[in-house]
C-alpha cells in the first residue's frame, strides 16, 4: 500500500521550497510592483466609470486578472455587443499570452495539472519576461518554482490591491475628469512594445483607421474586422520585405 | 446590459485568460504551432489594441469622426504616445497624458465660455 509514486517524488525534490530563490524572485519583481498597482488602479476606475457595480468590478478583477482584456471589454459592454464578440475580442487581445506561456510552460511540465493551471493563470507578461531572464532554458533546476512564486504572487497582490482601490475610489471621482481615458493611455503603453518591426507597424496603422471606419458595424464586428485587416496588412508587409531582402541580399 | 449578462461577460473573460495563459501549460507539450500561425499570432494583439485605442481617440459621443485641434483626447493621445516612446514608462505616461487631456479640456471650457 501507498508505494511512493516515483514521478511525483522526484518532482517534489526538484520543487522543494527554496527560500533564497523565493527572496531573489521577490527582489527582482519589487521595482515593477508600483507600476502594476497603478495600472490596476486605472483599470479599477475604468470599470466603475463604465457603470459596473462595485461587486461586478470586484468579480471581474478577481476572476479575469487580465487588464488589457478587461479594458477592451468595457466599451463593448457599453455598446451591448454580443457576448461571443466580447469573448473573441478578449481572446485576440490575450493572444500575446499564448506566446509567453509557450515559452514558460516547458519549465514546469512535471507539476500536477492544477498547479500548471494556477501558475499559467497568474503569470502575466512582466513576470514571464523576468523569469526567462533568470532561467533561459527549460532544464530542471531546483528552486525554479520558488523563484516563480516570488515573482507572481506579489505581482498578483499588487494588481488586486491597485484594482480594488480604483474600484472603491473611482466612484468618488467626478465623471467629467474623464479618468476612463487613463485606461486608453494604458493600452497605448502596452501596444508600443508590441510594435516590434515594420510589418507590425503596418498592421497597427491599418487596424486603427479600419476600426474607426468600421465603428458602425453591427454587433461591434468592426473591431474584429480591424484586427483581420491589420494582420493581413502585417503579413503582406512581411512577405514584401522578405522578397525585397532576398533580391538585394 | 442586464445583470446576468455582465456576469456572463466576466465568466467568458476569465475563460479567455485561462485558455490563452494556461492552455500551453496544460497541453503545450503535445502541440506545436505551425510557423505561419505563430506569425499571425505575433501581430494580432498589437492590431487588436490599436483597434481599441483609435475609436476612443477619434470618435465623438455620437460616433462622428473628430480629427483636429479641438479634440482633446486625440491631442493628449498623440502627446502620450510621444512621451512613452521617449521615456518607456507606463505610469509617467498615464500621468502626463491625463495632465495634457485635463489641461486641454479646461482650456476648451474657457474657450467656449469666452
Amino acid at each position: 500500500m501507498n508505494a511512493p509514486d516515483p514521478v511525483s517524488h522526484s518532482a517534489a525534490v526538484v520543487e522543494r521550497h527554496d527560500p533564497a530563490l523565493w527572496r531573489e524572485g521577490l527582489r527582482t519583481g519589487v521595482p515593477s510592483l508600483f507600476g502594476i498597482g497603478a495600472w490596476g488602479l486605472v483599470v479599477g476606475i475604468a470599470m466603475v466609470k463604465t457603470g459596473l457595480t462595485a461587486l461586478q468590478a470586484t468579480g471581474m478583477t478577481l476572476l479575469v486578472f487580465a487588464g488589457s482584456a478587461q479594458l477592451a471589454s468595457l466599451p463593448l459592454i457599453l455598446a451591448h455587443a454580443p457576448i461571443w464578440v466580447i469573448f473573441a475580442t478578449a481572446l485576440v487581445v490575450n493572444l500575446r499570452f499564448v506566446i509567453f506561456s509557450a515559452l514558460l510552460a516547458p519549465h514546469f511540465t512535471h507539476l500536477p495539472w492544477r498547479q500548471r493551471l494556477l501558475y499559467g493563470y497568474i503569470a502575466g507578461d512582466l513576470t514571464v519576461a523576468m523569469f526567462l531572464q533568470r532561467f533561459p532554458t527549460a532544464a530542471p533546476v531546483p528552486g525554479k518554482l520558488s523563484y516563480l512564486k516570488g515573482l507572481v504572487f506579489p505581482n498578483w497582490a499588487a494588481w488586486q490591491i491597485g484594482s480594488l482601490t480604483g474600484i472603491f475610489l473611482g466612484s468618488a471621482i467626478p465623471t467629467e475628469w474623464g479618468l476612463g481615458f487613463a485606461g486608453t493611455l494604458a493600452i497605448l503603453c502596452i501596444t508600443v512594445p508590441l510594435v516590434v518591426n515594420r510589418p507590425a507597424l503596418c498592421g497597427v496603422l491599418v487596424a486603427g483607421p479600419v476600426a474607426v471606419l468600421a465603428n458602425g458595424f453591427p454587433y461591434k464586428l468592426g473591431l474584429l474586422a480591424a484586427v483581420f485587416a491589420g494582420m493581413l496588412a502585417a503579413m503582406t508587409a512581411e512577405s514584401i520585405l522578405e522578397k525585397r531582402k532576398a533580391r538585394h541580399g | 446590459m442586464a445583470e446576468w449578462e455582465i456576469w456572463a461577460v466576466i465568466v467568458v473573460l476569465a475563460l479567455s485568460t485561462a485558455i490563452t495563459r494556461s492552455g500551453f501549460w496544460l497541453i503545450g507539450h503535445r502541440v506545436t504551432l505551425p510557423p505561419r500561425v505563430q506569425d499571425m499570432l505575433r501581430y494580432a494583439p498589437a492590431c487588436a489594441l490599436a483597434a481599441i485605442i483609435a475609436p476612443d481617440l477619434v470618435l465623438g459621443s455620437g460616433g462622428q469622426v473628430h480629427l483636429g485641434l479641438s479634440n482633446p483626447k486625440l491631442l493628449a493621445g498623440i502627446a502620450a504616445l510621444g512621451f512613452y516612446v521617449w521615456r518607456k514608462n507606463m505610469l509617467q505616461t498615464i500621468v502626463f497624458g491625463m495632465l495634457v487631456f485635463t489641461l486641454l479640456r479646461i482650456l476648451h471650457v474657457f474657450g467656449a465660455s469666452a
